[in-house]
């Protein structure tokens, strides 16, 4: 056990190496969020006068969804970098190596966390700036930095499936427009009674917007407990069925 | 328990097939002695990487028994990696790490503790004369450069076997000698056991002191180089045919200068080669003049003729009928770490 979290560990430094002697991975990303953060909170900032809007910081309403998309865009990335050390064959070096073959997965899956949490705390400190007022305070700013950032493993877990399964960098990028439709498709812009009724139907059947909302009723609405939980419980729900699958995959194509 | 010691090699009725049925290896057996330096050669496709690979717990092997300083593939693979040092056709490098970090990462995988992975990564820099670019990052290597270091990341842990898998294509020949001399000191110094594939014939008749010749996934002849070029049997008469425009004229005289030969009793073997046919005789002095008077009986044009002493080339050729440079290029063997689950996709 010692030696499986030192290996890890020793994975890990290497990867969070790579990411940060490469700008082009880091600011891309960075500059992406604060964009899409600036942009609608500016296009939008009038919705919250509408009635029925449960906040009159729109910038506040908009914080969850720039976080999760963060996360789900970040998903690429960690298929990314396992597909880049199978090309160059330096993933054939870590394989014959005396490790446990699984320190090189968790090696992967844990610079992910890494980027996600930079992500989530550059967004939260950005949106401080720009006027988000969360009522649980910084207690409350840290666990939505928490929640998305396990948000983010989930995303990291299918960027590594569709790796794993595709082998193809090109297939890894294009195939996440398809998981667009499940940060869009949510109460992101507008609270649940104001949208339109297929919308309202399809938000329903979203498991992502039980996370989005289970992030954004801790900043708006506090600690209450029945606003919360049902999104923390798909979301554990779904980390761990993408870990189990991410596992599974990566043990046969490792075997 | 080891059944062998360690630096030993047994391999029994090894079958490869991949997903899709290609049978990459079917059905070999082959020994490798402790301290020797063995080779395996044949064109691409052979199944030479891929003998490699199982060799080195890369990959699964379908049938067969095989054990690897002295332990089995399948029971203690772990026990093999820490034994074993390989190096793949495509050098395993991480581009965007230093060098010296690249070995000291190497070394603590294998369990050294960080002063001594730093110390061991300075030695190897120092013994392929890097270490001027041990700040710089792998990526701007060159291709010889390159080589060398993933030679060496090879021996972090002084391994008792060495798999290489053409160490040397693609370099040029200054880097592949300094890289033989290597290979050479590593051996006979460090009493590393080595198998080295190759599709080039002067580098395993320099290098190894045993060899196999393998192709089509089968081994077609296994000895020391020498031994083995004694086999062919005599003088090889490689005849150059003067060529006429059409290919298919160029064909029929070859065609029908082969069939000649065939029928002489002094012919033991014949095989066609670029431009012409490579004849196998007793006695190359007394051949030649009975096969130019054939030939020109038969208005078979000949443009050049010459004799030589069997090399590799023509073991090779006695054994599978063709030149190992006939073969196309363009492997076909997987040369990644991941494979699609359940063989989807390129399964061969």
């Amino acid at each position: 056990m010692a030696s499986l979290i030192l290996q890890t560990w020793y994975i890990y430094l290497r990867n969070l190496r790579a990411w940060v002697t490469q700008p082009s991975q880091l600011l891309p990303a960075i500059f992406i969020n604060v964009f899409l953060f600036v942009v609608f909170a500016a296009a939008f900032d009038n919705v919250s006068m509408l009635p029925g809007f449960p906040t009159e910081s729109y910038v506040t309403f908009i914080l969850p969804m720039i976080i999760v998309q963060a996360m789900v865009l970040s998903g690429i990335d960690a298929g990314f970098n396992l597909l880049t050390d199978d090309l160059s064959g330096y993933l054939n070096k870590l394989l014959l190596a005396p490790i446990y073959r699984i320190s090189i997965l968790l090696g992967v899956l844990l610079v992910s966390a890494t980027r996600g949490a930079i992500q989530g705390l550059t967004i939260i400190i950005i949106g401080v700036f720009m006027g988000v007022t969360a009522v649980s305070g910084w207690p409350g700013l840290i666990a939505i930095l928490v929640l998305g950032t396990i948000f983010g493993i989930t995303w990291s877990c299918l960027g590594l499936i569709i790796a794993i399964r595709t082998r193809s960098v090109q297939a890894t990028q294009s195939s996440f427009t398809f998981f667009f439709p499940a940060v869009f498709l949510t109460t992101a812009f507008m609270p649940k009674e104001l949208l339109a009724g297929w919308f309202q139907v399809a938000v329903s059947i979203n498991p992502v917007n039980y996370v989005l909302e289970a992030i954004r009723a801790i900043i708006i609405v506090g600690w209450v407990w029945q606003d919360i939980l049902p999104g923390v419980a798909i979301l554990i729900a779904m980390t761990a069925a993408t870990l189990t699958a991410t596992t599974i995959l990566y043990r046969r194509a490792t075997a | 328990m080891p059944e062998n010691p360690a630096g030993t090699i047994d391999v029994r009725n090894l079958v490869k097939v991949y997903p899709g049925g290609t049978r990459a290896v079917d059905d070999i057996d082959f020994v490798v002695n402790e301290g020797e330096f063995f080779g395996f050669l044949g064109p691409n496709g052979a199944g030479k990487s891929t003998t490699l690979k199982i060799l080195a717990t890369l990959l699964k092997k379908t049938s067969g028994r095989v054990t690897v300083a002295g332990h089995d593939v399948d029971h203690a693979p772990e026990q093999i990696r820490r034994n074993v040092g390989v190096a793949m056709q495509t050098a395993g490098l991480d581009d965007l790490a230093k060098a010296f970090d690249f070995l000291t990462l190497q070394g603590r995988l294998y369990g050294l503790r960080s002063p001594m992975a730093r110390e061991r990564a300075s030695e190897l820099l120092e013994l392929i004369g890097l270490s001027s670019v041990a700040e710089k990052k792998i990526g701007t290597f060159s291709g010889g450069m390159r080589r060398r270091l993933d030679l060496v990341a090879t021996l972090v842990h002084h391994p008792k076997v060495l798999f290489l898998d053409e160490p040397t294509t693609g370099l040029d020949p200054q880097s592949r000698f300094t890289l033989w001399d290597h290979l050479r000191r590593l051996n006979a110094e460090e009493g590393a056991t080595i198998i080295l594939t190759t599709q080039m014939m002067d580098e395993a008749d320099r290098l190894c002191e045993r060899m196999a010749i393998i192709d089509h996934g089968k081994i077609v002849a296994e000895g020391s180089p020498a031994a083995l070029k004694g086999q062919v049997g005599g003088d090889v008469v490689t005849i150059t045919i003067t060529q006429p425009e059409s290919p298919e004229e160029r064909d029929a005289l070859t065609v029908k200068a082969q069939s000649l030969a065939d029928e002489q009793p002094y012919v033991s073997a014949t095989a066609r080669v670029q431009d012409g046919l490579a004849v196998t005789v007793q006695n190359g002095g007394a051949a030649v003049p009975a096969l130019l008077r054939l030939l020109s009986d038969s208005d078979v044009p000949v443009s050049n003729l010459s004799v030589a002493s069997p090399t590799l080339d023509d073991v090779f050729l006695q054994h599978t009928g063709r030149m190992i440079r006939d073969e196309e290029t363009g492997g076909d063997e997987m040369n990644n770490a991941m494979r699609p689950w359940l063989g989807l996709s390129d399964g061969g």
